[in-house]
């Protein structure tokens, strides 16, 4: 059996003209879907749900403590152990005296850990903490 | 049955891309949420090794407990947790015009298994009832809510009504 190549007489060309804006759109896509975050979260977790919530507008202060689902803890980018918040803790603080520290808590966690946290938080003298909540409608 | 086609030039409209171009960053302009971190805003008490057990009236203090399955004791008064708010802004009001040292304490307290969604809700109704006190003491003394008020009277609306919440440990950490 024979292949007969069959082409089209058609002038085939990619039109140039929308090429700039293809190439806007794309960048505009990753412009926004990028997330600029310092850290990635190991751990799962889902925040409580509030109404009486307020911003905390400067973000340069905010450092997190995740408490995910399983209970292990998250500062930074590795998993910490309880003795161990206290140092690293105390050392953001010496960085930086008014550091808020937001924590990010599953909502099944025991208040055992989360006041285990505290305790570790108060030795480190980093006093001002937000527990971080979605909006409640 | 083959009928042939009468092949014409092909080429994509380019008038329009720009309003897709457009339509599409106002999409993602309208979708994206900046992330803002938002919670419940609290200050720990300073670390001390020996803890002074200070006696404080029993009218200014409203002691909230929470226990393991989630049941909450307002001055050992079992309470549901959607009343919280409503019983302790009669008290936060009727405490507004007296000096600093006689303002309401809530304390709060949960047993080591509570949960920490029911600590957060019961949190966020102390909150509320003073975020609503404080609404409506501006409303009724400066004509807005206390948002839109300039910071020195924010100041003092919040001096009136400072928000004191004392968080208790849970026994087995006082040993």
């Amino acid at each position: 059996m024979k292949f007969v190549k069959r082409r089209a007489n058609a002038e085939s060309g990619i039109p140039t003209e929308s090429m700039a804006d293809i190439v806007f759109i794309l960048l505009l896509f990753f412009m926004v879907t990028t997330t600029l975050r310092k850290v990635d979260v190991i751990v799962h977790f889902t925040l409580p749900k509030a109404k009486a919530i307020e911003k905390i507008e400067n973000k340069r202060l905010i450092d997190y403590i995740w408490i995910g689902r399983s209970g292990r803890i998250q500062i930074n980018d590795s998993i910490v152990k309880m003795n161990q918040i206290e140092p690293i803790i105390y050392r953001k603080r010496q960085e930086l005296h008014n550091v808020i520290i937001s924590l990010r808590i599953d909502v099944n966690t025991k208040m055992g850990e989360v006041t285990d946290v505290q305790q570790e938080l108060r030795k480190a003298d980093a006093l001002r903490i937000n527990y971080s909540a979605n909006v409640k409608l | 049955m083959i009928r042939k086609r009468s092949i014409t030039e092909a080429n994509i409209p380019s008038s329009s891309m720009a309003d897709i171009a457009f339509l599409l960053l106002l999409f993602f302009l309208v979708a994206t949420v900046i992330n803002v971190d938002t919670g419940i805003g609290l200050t720990l008490p300073r670390y001390v090794k020996n803890i002074k057990n200070v006696k404080v009236p029993k009218n200014r203090m409203a002691a909230l407990l929470i226990n393991a399955s989630g049941e909450v004791l307002l001055d050992n008064q079992p309470i549901s947790m959607f009343q919280i708010k409503n019983v302790l802004k009669k008290r936060i009001e009727s405490k507004i015009d007296l000096p600093n040292d006689k303002k309401l304490i809530v304390s709060v307290k949960t047993d080591r298994k509570t949960k920490y969604n029911t600590y957060v809700q019961a949190l966020d109704q102390i909150k509320q009832a003073y975020f609503e006190t404080r609404d409506e003491y501006s409303n009724a003394h400066y004509g807005k809510i206390y948002k839109n008020l300039p910071l020195d009277e924010q100041k003092i609306v919040k001096s009136k009504i400072p928000i004191i919440i004392s968080l208790a440990e849970p026994e087995s950490v006082k040993k």
